[in-house]
């Protein structure tokens, strides 16, 4: 007979107030309320990171320039869940794709709703489904639907 | 820098799920013991030790030190190495170099993991942590149903992404991994180390189990394995003195990049199944062994797989064939250990997956080719010369060791 203890406990995330997020995420996040996707761009290689990064990892040099990327975009890889985080089985599998948008250097994870698995290929065009009311959370990007 | 070879091996008695007869520094110390008694070498011998083993998987500090009476260190220069699931190969170079450099003559190397001990979730959690905190704050649902940065959950879930991406860039299709994967299991059935065996494995039958997150199926998946090996690494003058044989290093390198998984924070812009660093590592690695055309040179290969498309996307990023045709290979049955290009026929890491020794016994076992020595795994073909790879960190980082029979020259 093999026991097991649960301790119950909170980790109160909001205490944490890392400066990274202060940055390219923030810069997102506001744009996200206007239902724009804000990325930057390195001045000397082009690269577009979204979420912003305030530095270059393949020239090593600080960047800054705010970029608008298109929410439309192509799938670059995907998976299909059939359970959930705790291992549950789902009632319908998931599609989840890393999306390149256009105009974008970054793959981008998210859910992709309004395609059978069996239908979802690596190329496809899809876009951001946002929501009405947007408050300036990654939750404003509700999933991804087929162009 | 001076020649470096591999003089002796010793692994615990078995790899399996849960050793709950042993506590960590006992079954370390099995595999010492083994060490010891196949080379007829003793604690008097070694000059320093390397010990590695991933960091937080089983929850315990400084396992490298008070294992010290288990793994006969008192008095001795000693070394841990985590590099996450390259940790037994960085091991094995963190040897290398202590000889080479002259520094040292006789090292023994020390891995181990107990992962029933632990929670390597909690441990693999970890790596992002700073990460999820940030999208915690910023509305990340991870359930993952809805929201940018939906997660797929665990190693598996951030794996699928590579393996997705390799078979729509490869040509290849699901049921090579099923095929990969059966040859895997076939091959552990030869090793008596190794994990998950099945003799009777076929591509219709890893077919059959679950999928846990497309591509990915229950049977291409390694499992958490209790184990621990050791290896004696020695000059070439001691090597001499001490032992019969020796498998010599010849070549090696690592290298990181750019993280494709993890940095959800700050974008990520690389393919998860781009592996640029197993390129280069393994492109320095054959200069600096004198390979020309490692497809002709090398005799037989071991690969650090967690998942079964590994072993056909990593044999193209090292050159062992070229891009789109590992699957080719699979279905011309070269990758069997009676084939052109025998891969994994210790079963690989699919098979067996205790993680500090799972990049060292990609070593050990191509060692063990070399000097005749793998029993019922043997390959058929004469192996002159065995290339082994270790992978992981944020699933960008890669270690190569390239063996071969004789000193190497000049």
């Amino acid at each position: 007979m093999e026991e097991t203890r649960i301790v119950n406990a909170t980790w109160d995330v909001s205490t944490f107030k890392y400066r990274i997020e202060g940055q390219g995420l923030t810069r997102m996040l506001s744009g996200m309320r206007d239902a724009k996707l804000i990325g930057i761009k390195c001045s000397k290689c082009g690269t577009v990171y979204l979420p912003g990064s305030f530095y270059c990892r393949k020239c090593h040099i600080e960047i800054d320039e705010a970029i608008e990327v298109g929410d439309h975009g192509e799938v670059m890889t995907y998976t299909v869940g059939y359970a959930d985080v705790r291992g549950n089985p789902l009632e319908e599998p998931r599609v989840s794709p890393m999306v390149k948008f256009d105009g974008c250097d970054a793959w981008v994870m998210g859910a992709l709703e309004g395609v059978k698995p069996e239908d979802v290929h690596v190329g496809m065009r899809v876009k951001v489904a946002w929501a009405e009311e947007r408050t300036g959370s990654l939750q404003d990007m509700q999933y991804f639907i087929p162009e | 820098m001076r020649n470096v070879g591999i003089i002796g091996i010793g692994y615990t008695p078995v790899f399996v799920s849960k050793r709950k007869d042993v506590n960590i520094a006992e079954m370390i110390s099995e595999a010492v013991e083994d060490c010891f008694a196949n080379t007829g070498l003793g604690p008097d011998d070694i000059d320093a030790m390397v010990f590695g083993n991933m960091h937080t998987f089983e929850g315990v500090n400084m396992p490298h030190l008070w294992a010290a009476d288990y793994i006969a260190s008192l008095g001795k220069p000693v070394m841990r190495i985590a590099t996450g699931g390259t940790t037994g190969m960085s091991a094995i170079h963190a040897a290398y170099y202590h000889i080479a450099s002259g520094l040292h003559d006789v090292v023994m190397v020390v891995c181990f993991e107990k992962q029933s001990e632990g929670d390597s979730q909690v441990g693999l959690m970890g790596i992002v942590t700073p990460e999820i905190m940030a999208m915690l704050q910023a509305g990340i649902d991870i359930s993952g149903s809805s929201g940018m940065g939906a997660l797929a959950g665990g190693s598996a879930g951030a794996i699928s992404f590579q393996a997705s991406s390799y078979l729509a860039r490869s040509g290849a299709g699901i049921e090579h991994i099923d095929g990969m994967a059966a040859l895997e299991r076939r091959n552990a059935a030869k090793n008596p180390y190794a994990h998950l065996k099945d003799a009777n494995a076929t591509a219709e039958s890893v077919a059959r189990t679950a999928l846990i997150s497309y591509p990915i199926r229950f049977g291409h998946i390694c499992p958490t394995s209790d184990g621990a090996t050791v290896a004696i690494l020695a000059s070439e003058e001691k090597a001499a003195e001490l032992a019969d044989g020796a498998a010599w290093i010849h070549g090696l390198a690592n290298c990181a990049s750019d993280a494709s998984a993890g940095n959800i924070l700050e974008g990520v812009i690389t393919d998860p199944a781009e592996q640029m660093p197993c390129q280069l590592a393994a492109k320095q690695a054959f200069e600096r062994a004198g390979i020309k055309d490692p497809k002709k040179e090398i005799d037989c290969v071991e690969i650090y797989n967690g998942f079964a498309h590994q072993t056909l996307m990593f044999l193209e990023k090292l050159g062992m064939c070229e891009v789109g045709e590992a699957h080719k290979l699979l279905d011309a049955g070269e990758l069997e250990i009676n084939g052109r290009c025998p891969v994994n026929a210790s079963g690989g890491v699919v098979s067996t997956n205790a993680i500090g020794t799972s990049a060292m016994n990609r070593v050990t076992e191509c060692a063990l080719q070399i000097l005749g020595q793998a029993g019922e795994h043997q390959v058929e073909k004469d192996v002159h010369k065995a290339l082994s790879h270790g992978w992981g960190g944020l699933m960008q980082y890669v270690t190569i060791t390239v063996l071969a029979d004789k000193p190497r020259k000049g």
